[in-house]
C-alpha cells in the first residue's frame, strides 16, 4: 500500500545546507526535542477544516483522542467537521485487523451524520496491521452515494510538511474538478490556499476581496463546503497563502487546469496591500488594477492612523520571533511596521525560501535560532532578554516561566490577524500584551532584598 | 456493555501514553520520552498544556518508515542518549505508542544494550512504562507508569545520592498514591489532611507541586517540582501506604508486599461518606485525635446538605468521565439525591470491581448527545460542549482536557470542603 506514496516525491529535494540556516528539512534527531508533529496532523491541518464532510481517523484512541476539535478553524455553516470520529482501534483490531470495524464505521457515519463526503485517514498503526484503506473506501462507496475518500497519512512517514502535501494531492486527485456542472473559468475569481480561517483570519479578508470586486471561489480549506472545492479548477487564479507544502496542488492545477498562481500573504498592512496589487495584476483586468491600487492606498492610510497610538507604544521593544511557513517572513515586517526590533528569529516547518526571504527581511544583526527544542528556546531567551516573544502556542507556557511577554501567533489564538482589520487587531492585542501590568509583578523580587522596604 | 456503533464518535478517551505523560510529570527532575512517531507526542503536548496552562516537558524518538521497517530499537536507545545528553535530566521516563508496540521494540534489551555502550549513563535511572494507545484511556496508562515509577524507584539507592536517613525524631511518613482523577488542587488538599494526622508524607506522583501552575525561579526544560528521586529511596521507610482511586490499588498493593506496611485503598474521596471512611481510618492508624479543621468542615458541608438538599435531590444527571472520576463524582451525588440515568466511562477502568449505585458502560459523547436530552445537568470535559450544545443542557467541567474554563487544575474536588465545593458548582451550573 505504499508504494502510490513514492509519487508524490516525497523525499524533499529542496533540502539545502545553506550556511548559517537551520536545517530545514534534517529529519528530526531522536530524543533531542525539536519534534515538529507528524505526517497525519499535517494532513489533517489541511483537510479538516472542510466544514460539511466527516473525518475519520483509522487509529487507536491517540491519534484522534488526543486532537479533535483543537484548531481553531471557524466555520460560517456546517458544524460536523469539528466532530471527533474515530475507529478507535483496540487490541483486537490489531491482532484481527481493522478493516470490517472501519467500513461499518463509514457506513454508521454517512447514516448518521449525512456528510456531503467521507474523509478516512490512515494512521501509523492502521498502516501496520496491513489494513488496506483505500480498498475499504472503495468497497463503501459502492455501498453509498457520497464520496469515500483515503488519505494515506500514517505518522511515520515524516513530519508535517509532508502530511500538508499528502493532503494536497488528495484534494487534487479526488475533490477538485469532480463537480458535476460547468467547467468554465468564473472571471476575477481565485482560491486562497493554504488558508484555512484560524480564528476567522479569512473573514478578515473577504471584506477587501469583495470590495475589489473579486470572487472568492473557496478557500483551501478554511471554511470550505465540498461542493466549492469541487468546482475549484474554476478559479481564474490561485493564491497560496501559507504553507508552501501546498505548491504541489497549485502547479498540478496549473499543468490540467491552466490556473496560474502567486504568492501572498495577508499578515501585516505592507503584505496585504502587494498580495491585493499582485492579485489584481494577475487577473489581468486594468480596471481592478486601477480600483485595487487607489483602495490599498486608503486602506492603508486608514490602518496606519488607527494603529499609530499602538505604535508609539510599541516602538523599539526587541522581540524574538519564532514560527513558520510563510508567516515566518510576513511576520518580521508586520513587527517592522510596529517598529519593533528583531532580536532572534526562528521557524521550524518552512521552506528554504521561507527562510532566506525572513532573513533577508531582518537586520543583520539578528540572530538565526538553529535549536528550536525548549532548551534551545530557553537559551535563547536567557541570551537576548526579549520585550516579547511571539510565537506559535506550543511554547506559550514555558515563555511565561520566563516572565516574557508572550503573543501566539499560531492555530491556539482566538483573534483574526489577517488583513488590515487584522492588522489593527494584532497591534491592539500585541500592545495589551507587552504592557500588561502584570509583568512588572512577576519581576518584582518577594519578599523584598533588605534595605528596599521602604521604596 | 451493549455494542451500538463501530466509530468512537466525540471521543472523551484520551490516550494510555497521555496518562503515562501526566503521572511522569510529577517526578522532579524528569524528562518523559515517548517512543513513537513525532505526533503522538505533540498532540499530548497540545492536550495537556491546553489544559494545564503549564510547558509538557515530553521528548520524542521521532520513528520514520525506515525504524518502522527495520524496528526502533536503535531510535530508542539513541534517543535516550541524546535526551540525557542535551538535557541532563535526573530521571527518563519512556512510555511506549501504538506504533512500537504493535511491531514489538523490546524496551528492556534497549536500555540494558544502551547502559553497556555508555557506562557514564549507568547511574542514570530510567522508567519504562508501556502505555500501547489501543488498551484502555488516560486511567490505564497513568496507572502502568505509577507502578513502573514504583518498580524501578522504590527503595533503590543511587551511587551518586544517598537517602537522608530519618532521624528517630521524624514523624512517621506515609506514601500517598493519588490516580488521575486527582487535580493538583486535590493532591495538595490530600497531603494537607494526612498531615494534620501528625504524618509526614511522600507523594507518587506529586502534581501539586509540578503541575500547580506555579511562577518558576528559573524556567527549565524538565520537570520542576514532584516528587523528589530521594523520596522514592526512602519508600521504604513508610509505614502506611494509601491509594486513591480503583485504579491505584495494584500500585499500593506492590508496595504492601515489598515493604510489608498496610494498604488502604480509598475509591472515592469526595463526598460524605468517603471522606468519612476515609478520615476514620487516618484517626485509627495514627492514634490521633480528628483535627478540628475538618470536623468544621464537616459540619459546614452537613449543613450544605440540609440547606439545598430539595435541589440536590431527583436532578437527573448525565456524567461521562474517566472511570474512577466517574465513580467518585458519581457516588457523591447519588448519596445527596440525585439520579445518574446517564454514566458512560471513558474505558472498562477497574469498574467492574466496583459496587456502583448506578449502572456504567463505556461510552463516547455522541451517545453521551444521544442519551442526555432529559438530563438537567451534563458533567464532562470540555469536549462535552457540543453534546451540551446541542441539548441546551447545562455543563458542568471535569476531568481533562478543560480547556475553555480557569482554574481547573487548582480546583479541589475532595475531602469535606471539595465536596461542598463540587456542590454547590452543581448547583450554580443548574440555575
Amino acid at each position: 500500500m505504499f508504494t502510490n506514496l513514492t509519487k508524490l516525491d516525497l523525499k524533499d529535494k529542496e533540502c539545502m545546507s545553506d550556511a548559517g540556516s537551520p536545517k530545514l528539512c534534517m529529519k528530526a534527531l531522536p530524543g533531542e526535542g525539536a519534534e515538529r508533529s507528524c505526517a497525519y496532523d499535517g494532513a489533517r491541518v489541511v483537510l479538516m477544516p472542510i466544514t460539511d464532510v466527516a473525518h475519520l481517523v483509522h487509529g487507536p484512541i491517540a491519534c484522534a483522542g488526543n486532537s479533535w476539535d483543537n484548531r481553531g478553524a471557524r466555520s460560517s455553516g456546517s458544524q460536523l467537521y469539528r466532530r471527533g470520529l474515530t475507529t478507535d482501534i483496540m487490541e483486537n483490531d490489531v491482532v484481527y485487523g481493522g478493516e470490517i470495524k472501519l467500513k461499518e464505521s463509514v457506513l454508521e457515519i454517512a447514516a448518521k451524520h449525512d456528510p456531503k463526503a467521507i474523509f478516512v485517514y490512515a494512521t501509523c498503526v492502521s498502516s501496520l496491521i496491513g489494513d488496506d484503506v483505500e480498498k475499504v473506501c472503495r468497497e463503501a462507496e459502492a455501498e453509498l452515494t457520497i464520496p469515500v475518500i483515503a488519505v494515506n497519512c500514517p505518522g511515520f512517514l515524516g513530519d508535517k510538511n509532508i502530511g500538508n502535501r499528502i493532503a494536497g494531492e488528495v484534494l487534487y486527485d479526488r475533490v477538485i474538478g469532480s463537480a458535476a456542472g460547468s467547467d468554465e473559468k468564473i472571471p476575477l475569481s481565485i482560491n486562497l490556499i493554504g488558508e484555512y480561517n484560524i480564528a476567522g483570519d479569512l473573514w478578515g479578508v473577504l471584506p477587501d476581496l469583495k470590495n475589489l470586486g473579486i470572487t472568492l471561489q473557496t478557500a483551501i480549506t478554511g471554511d470550505a463546503k465540498f461542493d466549492d472545492l469541487r468546482s475549484a479548477h474554476r478559479a481564474s487564479l490561485n493564491v497560496l497563502i501559507c504553507s508552501k507544502s501546498l505548491t504541489n496542488l497549485v502547479r498540478k492545477m496549473e499543468i490540467r487546469y491552466g490556473i496560474p498562481f502567486m504568492e501572498g500573504s495577508f499578515y501585516g498592512i505592507h503584505d496585504t496591500s502587494e498580495t491585493l496589487i499582485k492579485i489584481a495584476k494577475a487577473l489581468g483586468d486594468p480596471d481592478l488594477v486601477e480600483r485595487t491600487l487607489v483602495y490599498v492606498q486608503k486602506k492603508e492610510d486608514e490602518t496606519r492612523k488607527t494603529i499609530a497610538g499602538y505604535k508609539k507604544l510599541l516602538e523599539n521593544k526587541q522581540a524574538i520571533l519564532f514560527t513558520g511557513g510563510v508567516k515566518t517572513w510576513s511576520m518580521v515586517s508586520t513587527l517592522a511596521e510596529l517598529g519593533i526590533n528583531i532580536l532572534a528569529g526562528g521557524t521550524q516547518n518552512s521552506t528554504p525560501e521561507d527562510f532566506q526571504r525572513m532573513k533577508q527581511l531582518m537586520d543583520p544583526s539578528a540572530q538565526i535560532i538553529e535549536d528550536t527544542s525548549s532548551a534551545g528556546f530557553l537559551k535563547i531567551i536567557a541570551e537576548k532578554k526579549p520585550d516579547l516573544i511571539v510565537a506559535g502556542g506550543k511554547t506559550k507556557y514555558l515563555a511565561h516561566k520566563t516572565r516574557t511577554p508572550f503573543l501566539d501567533i499560531n492555530h491556539g489564538r482566538k483573534l483574526p490577524y489577517a488583513g488590515y482589520q487584522g492588522m489593527i487587531t494584532f497591534a491592539e492585542t500585541l500592545a495589551r500584551t507587552v504592557l500588561s501590568p502584570v509583568w512588572g509583578h512577576l519581576k518584582r523580587e518577594f519578599p523584598p532584598r533588605e534595605g528596599e522596604l521602604d521604596d | 456493555m451493549t455494542k451500538l456503533r463501530h466509530y468512537n464518535g466525540n471521543p472523551q478517551k484520551n490516550s494510555p501514553a497521555l496518562g503515562a505523560t501526566l503521572a511522569f510529570l510529577g517526578v522532579n527532575g524528569l524528562l518523559a520520552l515517548l517512543h513513537g512517531s513525532q505526533g503522538c507526542s505533540s498532540f499530548i503536548r497540545l492536550q495537556l498544556s491546553r489544559h494545564y496552562k503549564e510547558p509538557i516537558p515530553l521528548n520524542s524518538t521521532a520513528l520514520l518508515e525506515e525504524s518502522v521497517i527495520f524496528g526502533g530499537w536503535d531510535h530508542l536507545k539513541k534517543g535516550i542518549a541524546v535526551a540525557a545528553d542535551k538535557y541532563k535530566p535526573q530521571i527518563i521516563g519512556v512510555m511506549s505508542s501504538g506504533l512500537t508496540e504493535t511491531y514489538g521494540d523490546d524496551m528492556v534489551s534497549a536500555l540494558a544494550s544502551l547502559r553497556l555502550e555508555r557506562p557514564d549513563l549507568e547511574d542514570l535511572p530510567v522508567v519504562l512504562a508501556g502505555t500501547p494507545d489501543y488498551i484502555g484511556s488516560m486511567q490505564e496508562g497513568y496507572q502502568r507508569t505509577v507502578e513502573a515509577l514504583l518498580m524501578t524507584l522504590a527503595g533503590k539507592t543511587s551511587k551518586t545520592k544517598s537517602p537522608g536517613l530519618a532521624n528517630s525524631n521524624d514523624a512517621p511518613s506515609v506514601a500517598l498514591l493519588p490516580g488521575c482523577h486527582l487535580t493538583p488542587g486535590d493532591v495538595d488538599e490530600l497531603k494537607e489532611i494526612v498531615k494534620s494526622f501528625g504524618y509526614r508524607v511522600i507523594t507518587v506522583p506529586d502534581l501539586s507541586i509540578s503541575l500547580d501552575g506555579h511562577a518558576e525561579l528559573e524556567a527549565a526544560p524538565v520537570v520542576q517540582g514532584g516528587t523528589l528521586i530521594e523520596e522514592f529511596q526512602r519508600l521504604p521507610e513508610c509505614k502506611a501506604c494509601f491509594s486513591f482511586g480503583l485504579s491505584m490499588e495494584k500500585a499500593g498493593e506492590f508496595l504492601k508486599k515489598t515493604y510489608e506496611i498496610p494498604h488502604f485503598n480509598s475509591p472515592s474521596l469526595t463526598g460524605l461518606t468517603a471522606t468519612d471512611r476515609f478520615i476514620l481510618t487516618l484517626a485509627k492508624i495514627s492514634g490521633k485525635t480528628i483535627p478540628e479543621r475538618l470536623l468544621r468542615q464537616r459540619s459546614r458541608l452537613l449543613d450544605t446538605l440540609a440547606d439545598y438538599h430539595d435541589q440536590l435531590g431527583g436532578q437527573k444527571i448525565a456524567i461521562a468521565l474517566e472511570m474512577d472520576l466517574l465513580y467518585s463524582l458519581g457516588s457523591c451525588l447519588v448519596e445527596v439525591g440525585s439520579e445518574i440515568p446517564v454514566a458512560l466511562s471513558a474505558s472498562q477502568g477497574s469498574g467492574n470491581t466496583l459496587s456502583l449505585p448506578f449502572p456504567v458502560e463505556v461510552g463516547d459523547l455522541e451517545t453521551l448527545e444521544e442519551r442526555a436530552a432529559d438530563c438537567d445537568l451534563i458533567i464532562a470535559n470540555s469536549n462535552g460542549r457540543q453534546a451540551a450544545g446541542m441539548l441546551k443542557v447545562p455543563h458542568l467541567r471535569a476531568g481533562l482536557p478543560v480547556f475553555d474554563r480557569a482554574g481547573y487544575p487548582q480546583k479541589r474536588w475532595i475531602g469535606y470542603e471539595g465536596t461542598q465545593q463540587f456542590l454547590f458548582d452543581m448547583l450554580n451550573s443548574l440555575s
